[in-house]
């Protein structure tokens, strides 16, 4: 269930950079097996071990690394809880990004977070809350988010100072589109200790293979 | 009464000793039962505590900041989850019914087990660094832990704090990540218990920390609870002195198998108390045994002596009739002696005048046949030859008594036809010189037999019958009736003739008795003796039937006897 709305997800997201023109970066990311770590509730996504937090089924986020103009509009997404659950559980977005976090349950939910790039609480609230509560990450970096009342519910978003960046499917294969050419370094975040990364050089209107590793 | 005097005092002292020692089980097991009472509340308490600690380390904030590098907000976030469990001094109602349920202080301990350092702007309970290496573990605990925690305060009195290390546990991965270390107060042991004397504290670190116990009380029980350490911890009791006052001793490990030190939980009761109602028992055992033996005694020394009165006085008499008994018997033995010598002196007389009047009667009898005897010589002759004949009868009769009294003589018993007996008597009757004219009479059925020997039976029947004859009156007669059913054969005998005298009828069968009657009649007083003790010897009596009115009666009665056969007799 969670598997399949994660997909959802990352099909959401590939959708306006795949309709989009300029070259491409395909390739594939080996991507570590899934923790052998007992898991108590399959429900979670997020794991955090030693220290390490990762994604369980484990995912890449493939993101390009260079100096991007920034932009005049910051985006907005959303980070919504549902059944009792971050969805989705893992989003990208670039810096500067606004995440809105609508509360689809009936109960009341409190979002924070204690990561270094961006603390923050945003106390109790219920469904009806207006304006939706939502946060500005204008750090890059990861940000782990909890619900203080539901101790289960745990979510990352990895703020990112790039706007091309992508999540991998869970068999590691990823597709970069509507890319500007030049000299770049092409990142894959597989955990918050590990991120693999190529130069790359992209030349207009084409597509690029690049795997990792 | 020695002998239950004994076993009176054995049984006293059982019974004082058994009720003593079931006094002091009972009192143990009273204590214990107080103490697991106890003890069941401290689990109650463990568990809510412990139910407490387990909600706190769930707590997103806490694994927050433990997980997301976020350490500098760990201790300000647990303020925040703890602040309903750390104690308020300055709200006291809050935690007013959470009494040893509010902590005095929280640590966190890192994956190795280092206390986390707290920040110093926040309260979360005052310890020195001493105190607070004191909450390190070697490791990271998989379990909670459970310990003790000492500060020494000379003024206010040492403090003893209960400390909880709960683990936090990754809920991705189920490590124990860090440990929340908690310190409440302990529980009021002796306010809880129902004995006010009864007094609790905790050993741990090797110090004893029991209120108000002087140094000496505290190094004895000290080294009481080292020297049991070394064994299996027990909930068992023992006796132990302190300060010269016994007390009744528990003691038990409360955190057996923690990654903390040992702690033990000591109990001791003054049996100060206990000994005096024991001393108290055993007087009231002993006096009212004593004066119960006391009593018994005296009791069963007045019963003794009114019961043992009447057996003296049996044993008394019982004496006297023995010493009675053997002056009888002797007496008797004299008697006996004497009889015996009299029989064998009158048998020995009867034998050796026997051959004398023998040869005195063939002497006269030699005389009396002289040729030249006048007429008055002969008569004088032939009555001195009759008065032999006379002294040979009475020297038999004598003989015979003799015999009879010494028990030699036997009776051969056969049938002795008695009529035919009578009939020959009446026909020596008949040749006899009859100068009275007297009559007789017979009613003598023909060949009735009785048991006897003739020659004794002939004895009575000349003695009955000559006495008939001799104290018969002129023109008297004499009547002799027979007769015999099948028990007895009675033969009657009667005479006419002064009768005997009233006085004198119940002495003519003694020996050398003669009536008045006989004053005139040849005899010695031996006929009715004799015949007498011959019927008896043939299981038979003789007796005067009456004597009066010119008629005297007697009486025999023998055994009766079938015919004997034709072939026996011939």
């Amino acid at each position: 269930m969670l598997r399949s709305s994660l997909f959802v997800s990352i099909s959401f997201l590939l959708i306006p950079l795949i309709g989009q023109a300029g070259a491409t970066i395909e390739g594939h990311v080996d991507l570590p097996k899934a923790p052998t770590a007992a898991v108590m509730n399959q429900r979670y996504e997020v794991i955090t071990n030693g220290g390490v937090v990762s994604i369980n089924p484990p995912l890449a986020v493939v993101y390009l690394e260079g100096n991007f103009p920034a932009t005049d509009t910051p985006k907005t997404e959303q980070m919504a809880q549902r059944n009792f659950t971050f969805l989705p559980a893992v989003l990208a977005i670039r810096t500067g990004t606004r995440v809105e976090f609508p509360n689809e349950d009936n109960a009341y939910h409190n979002i924070f977070s204690y990561s270094p790039p961006k603390r923050f609480d945003l106390g109790r609230y219920r469904t009806d809350e207006r304006p939706v509560p939502s946060e500005v990450f204008d750090k890059p970096g990861l940000v782990t988010l909890r619900c203080d009342i539901h101790e289960h519910m745990r979510a990352i978003i990895l703020v990112l100072d790039t706007p091309h960046f992508v999540l991998s499917d869970t068999a590691g294969n990823f597709r970069l589109t509507d890319l500007p050419p030049g000299r770049y370094t092409l990142k894959a975040w597989l955990n918050s200790k590990t991120t693999l990364e190529h130069a790359v050089e992209i030349q207009a209107d084409s597509t690029l293979r690049s795997d990792f590793p | 009464m020695i002998v239950v005097s004994a076993i009176s005092a054995l049984t006293l002292y059982i019974v004082e000793n058994r009720a003593t020692v079931n006094f002091e089980r009972e009192l143990k097991q009273e204590f214990q039962y107080g103490l697991a009472a106890l003890h069941q509340s401290q689990q109650i308490r463990h568990a809510a505590i412990l139910e407490r600690c387990r909600a706190l380390v769930k707590k997103s904030r806490i694994h927050a900041a433990l997980e997301d590098n976020a350490i500098d907000l760990l201790y300000p976030s647990a303020r925040e989850e703890l602040r309903d469990v750390m104690e308020n001094p300055q709200d006291s109602s809050s935690n007013a019914g959470l009494h040893g349920l509010s902590a005095k202080f929280y640590r966190f301990l890192d994956r190795e087990g280092r206390v986390i350092s707290p920040p110093t702007d926040i309260d979360i309970g005052q310890l020195s660094k001493t105190e607070e290496s004191q909450l390190s573990l070697p490791h990271t605990p998989a379990t909670p832990q459970l310990g003790y925690l000492g500060r020494d305060n000379p003024t206010e009195g040492d403090e003893l704090y209960e400390v909880i290390a709960m683990p936090i546990v990754s809920s991705e991965t189920g490590e124990s990540i860090a440990t929340l270390v908690l310190g409440f107060a302990p529980m009021n042991l002796d306010a809880l218990a129902n004995h006010p004397a009864l007094r609790s504290g905790i050993d741990t670190n090797g110090r004893l920390y029991l209120t108000a116990l002087s140094p000496s009380a505290s190094a004895v029980l000290s080294n009481k609870i080292s020297n049991t350490q070394s064994g299996p911890a027990t909930r068992n009791s023992q006796r132990v002195e302190i300060d010269g006052t016994p007390y009744l001793f528990f003691h038990t490990i409360l955190n057996p198998g923690s990654l903390f030190p040992a702690a033990y939980e000591i109990s001791i009761y003054p049996l100060a108390d206990f000994l005096f109602r024991q001393r108290e028992l055993r007087w009231q055992v002993g006096g009212i045994g004593g004066l119960v033996l006391i009593g018994g005694f005296l009791i069963s020394r007045f019963l003794a002596t009114r019961l043992a009165k009447p057996v003296e006085e049996l044993a008394f008499d019982s004496a006297n009739n023995f010493a009675l008994r053997q002056q009888a018997e002797a007496a008797l033995e004299t008697t006996n002696r004497e009889l015996q010598r009299s029989m064998r002196f009158s048998a020995d007389a009867s034998h050796q005048l026997k051959t004398p009047v023998t040869v005195l009667r063939a002497g006269l009898e030699e005389l009396l046949a002289e040729p030249h005897l006048s007429p008055r010589q002969c008569d004088e002759l032939a009555a001195l030859v009759h008065q032999t004949y006379r002294l040979s009868g009475v020297i038999e009769d004598l003989l015979l008594l003799s015999r009879m009294e010494a028990g030699r003589l036997a009776i051969d018993f056969s049938p002795v036809n008695l009529s035919h007996l009578i009939d020959g008597w009446l026909d020596d009757l008949g040749a006899l010189p009859d100068p009275l004219a007297l009559k007789a009479e017979t009613d003598v059925p023909p060949n009735i037999y009785i048991a006897g020997e003739q020659r004794y039976v002939t004895l009575i029947l000349q003695n009955l019958l000559e006495n008939a004859r001799k104290y018969n009156r002129q023109n008297g007669r004499i009547h002799i009736a027979l007769r015999s059913d099948e028990t007895q054969v009675v033969l009657t005998i009667g005479n006419t003739g002064r009768p005997i005298e009233p006085e004198a009828q119940e002495h003519i069968f003694e020996r050398f008795h003669r009536g008045t009657a006989g004053e005139n009649i040849p005899g010695y007083g031996l006929g009715l003796n004799l015949a007498r003790e011959l019927s008896r010897l043939h299981r038979g009596e003789l007796r005067l039937v009456r004597s009066r009115d010119d008629w005297t009666e007697f009486e025999v009665k023998f055994c009766p006897s079938a015919r004997p056969c034709l072939n026996k007799v011939s």
